[in-house]
């Protein structure tokens, strides 16, 4: 890998942010009312009335890094400063803390589901892709892959509502929502272990069924690969079957679906916006959910200038990852 | 149908393989088509036997059978049987279970097949590739490696360099004599060699036949090579067997199938090559429609391309006729082929002084 395709890549996340927040706040800034008129009349109708104009534009200035009495393109210049220079993302004015404190504090319980859904849901596809293609034409490949065909069409917040019914008001065996049971202390004891666990598990397996939708494509390649010269070989070999399956079949039927994979990553995190409200678990994508119904400018521009940030890099280290499973691609060379 | 008893091994040859009614049958939409019809032969221990025949003949499909390695949903039925070197007890092959196997496979016989430019998986090392054989069959590790240095250094490679490899960044030979390395990893008895050079240019043809030979003496290996390339065979094979239709229609040595065929089949090979130092791509210049696997010609089976058929052809299957020095054929007609299907060529050769 060269210098400079790093460089490249790198170059290329870096734009495409800056476009994205482009985009976002001059859609922002279009909405009928914009920010600044919403936040008016929020701040209006919290003080009764009472509050001069100055007051209130210095309080909007203050919350969204943004002077509404300044022509868009400063306005534009003084936030994207603020953001890239200063990391900072305004304050958010429903709940009158810094967006980045809010969203830091938020950011581990949402990579904690979205990686656990990530875990469940890849090793299912690769696991189940690989079974089917192994009985290709079977029952299992066709009750298997039937399931899977209706899993994904049904949308994953739908399986989230119905896992809830089932499995947390029907039944008691997991919590209908929240992150940790209460009275429960923080800590590396098996209790607290055990209830994050618990709490995390619906969310991360309504989430999960967003990425078994590998595992058709998965079986298609692995058919392809147990077609290949070199799984022949490795069973004439007298190779143990297990190497076969993961080293030979796995790994190779991998390779097609590894950019795709990385890039589900930012699919997955972003559906916990939805899961998160249906959960009510207190991660990331609930905090952008309240902050669109409270109209909380500064904050929806926050989660989503990370949500977009953590799509980017996903995608980036799958792009230099990729040498590493697949040595035929010499990165760089074109 | 042949009686087996006149096929029963030759007491004064050291057998390795002993194949007696071997059937290997697939089930299609059209009916079973059996693509190896009992088949009876010998191998005989540091031999090289050539196997030639059309594509499609059933040569690969019996040279996979030694191996219980016929693809699913392929049934290998008969009997395959081993005999393991200093008189160790003799193996069934079709009878192990797969546990057995998998030891017998690469330890006791490897392959090395059409595909040597597929045969590496393409994201592991050459080295990963010897190394995970070895682990898997038990053997220390670090003296296999160096058995395998030095077999890739008898291969005219450089070790390191080869080991250190991907499979892509290696050449067509350099990956075929890699994966003839990789096949003789665990010193196995027999090596199988189906068309191992069809990929290859002529020049890697002739230096794999001749390393082959080197080889053979270094590892004491036996050697079953099968190819339609017949002249390739005669330079290589101590003796052939004849493929047509699913069954063995002629085996002797090279010398009397060369001089002596008395199979029509065989002879109209000979006649396809005019010359026997240059290669041929395919045997397609014989008349006559390949024969189909789920069809069954009551008779002899090459009935419908001989130029010799007549009735009593169509009523029995030719027994395998003894010819003498391990020579059998089945025609009825052997003692006549020679004056009937003349071989321009080789008479020529034959007055111009003895072959080459
Ligand atoms: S048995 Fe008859 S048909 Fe068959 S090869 Fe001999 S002569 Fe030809």
């Amino acid at each position: 890998m060269t210098p400079k395709y790093l460089l490249k890549r790198l170059g290329q996340a870096i734009l495409t942010f800056l476009v994205t927040m482009t985009v976002s706040f001059l859609l922002y800034q279009a909405m009928p009312g914009g920010p600044t008129e919403a936040m008016r009349s929020v701040i209006l109708s919290q003080s009764g009335g009472s509050v001069d104009i100055d007051r209130l534009n210095r309080m909007i200035q203050l919350y969204t890094n943004v002077n509404p009495d300044q022509p868009m393109h400063v306005q534009y210049f003084n936030y994207a400063s603020d953001v890239i220079l200063r990391q900072d993302l305004g304050t958010s004015f429903f709940k009158n803390e810094k967006v980045t404190t809010l969203i830091m504090q938020r950011i581990p319980w949402s990579m904690f589901i979205s990686v656990y859904a990530l875990a469940l849901g890849y090793s299912l596809s690769i696991f189940l892709g690989v079974m089917t293609a192994y009985r290709e034409k079977s029952r299992f490949d066709s009750t298997v892959s039937s399931l899977i065909i209706g899993l994904n069409s049904i949308p994953y917040y739908i399986v989230g509502v119905v896992l809830i019914y089932f499995l947390a008001i029907q039944n008691n065996y997991f919590p209908t929502g929240g992150r940790i049971g209460s009275g429960i202390a923080a800590g590396y004891n098996p209790e607290f272990m055990l209830s994050l666990v618990k709490h995390a598990a619906l969310p991360a397996i309504s989430m999960g069924a967003l990425a078994t939708s590998g595992a058709l494509a998965m079986r298609g390649n692995a058919i392809r690969v147990l077609g290949e010269d070199y799984i022949r070989v490795a069973q004439l070999r007298g190779l143990r079957e297990t190497r076969i399956a993961t080293q030979y079949l796995g790994h190779n039927s991998i390779l097609p679906m590894y950019t795709q994979f990385m890039i589900g990553i930012a699919g997955v995190f972003s559906s916990a916006v939805i899961v998160e409200e249906v959960f009510a678990y207190p991660g990331m994508g609930l905090l952008m959910f309240e902050a669109v119904k409270t109209q909380d400018y500064p904050l929806l521009m926050g989660t989503l200038l990370v949500f977009t940030a953590i799509s980017l890099t996903a995608i980036f280290i799958a792009d230099l990852t990729y040498t590493l499973i697949d040595p035929r691609i010499s990165v760089g060379e074109e | 149908m042949r009686t087996s008893n006149q096929n029963d091994s030759d007491p004064d040859q050291d057998v390795v393989f002993e194949v007696r009614d071997l059937e290997v049958t697939f089930g299609t939409n059209r009916g079973e088509s059996r693509v190896v019809r009992n088949v009876d032969f010998d191998i005989y221990r540091n031999e090289t036997l050539g196997m030639v025949g059309e594509s499609g003949s059933g040569k690969s499909m019996t040279s996979s059978a030694l191996m219980n390695a016929v693809v699913s949903p392929g049934e290998t039925s008969g009997e395959v049987t081993y005999y393991p070197p200093d008189g160790g007890e003799p193996i069934s092959v079709l009878d192990l279970d797969e546990e057995e196997l998998r030891k017998f496979r690469w330890g006791e016989v490897a392959m090395v097949f059409q595909g040597a430019m597929s045969s590496f998986n393409p994201v592991k090392k050459v080295r990963g590739h010897f190394k995970e054989t070895l682990e898997d069959h038990n053997r220390d590790v670090e003296a296999g490696l160096e058995r395998a240095r030095q077999i890739l250094g008898d291969l005219y490679l450089d070790p390191d360099r080869v080991l250190d490899s991907y499979p892509y960044e290696l050449s067509g030979g350099m990956k075929q004599r890699a994966l003839v390395a990789l096949a003789l990893i665990l010193e196995p008895e027999v090596l199988v060699m189906d068309e191992p050079t069809a990929a290859l240019d002529l020049l890697m043809q002739r230096s794999i036949v001749s390393l082959l030979k080197d080889l053979k003496e270094e590892y004491d290996l036996t050697i079953i090579f099968i190819t339609h390339d017949l002249p390739l065979l005669t330079k290589l094979a101590d003796r052939l067997v004849v493929m047509y239709a699913f069954d063995i229609v002629e085996v002797g040595s090279t010398e009397e199938i060369l001089y002596d065929a008395a199979h029509p089949y065989t002879r109209s090979l000979l006649n396809a090559t005019p010359d026997l130092n240059a290669p041929i791509e395919e045997m397609q210049s014989i008349s006559g429609s390949k024969p189909d696997p789920v069809t069954n010609i009551p008779g002899c089976s090459y009935r419908p391309r001989c130029p010799m058929a007549d009735e009593s052809c169509a009523e029995a299957e030719p027994p395998m006729a003894d010819r003498g020095n391990g020579h059998r054929t089945a025609c009825f007609y052997h003692d006549d082929v020679s004056d009937e299907i003349p071989i321009p060529a080789m008479e020529a050769a034959e007055e111009g002084g003895e072959g080459e």
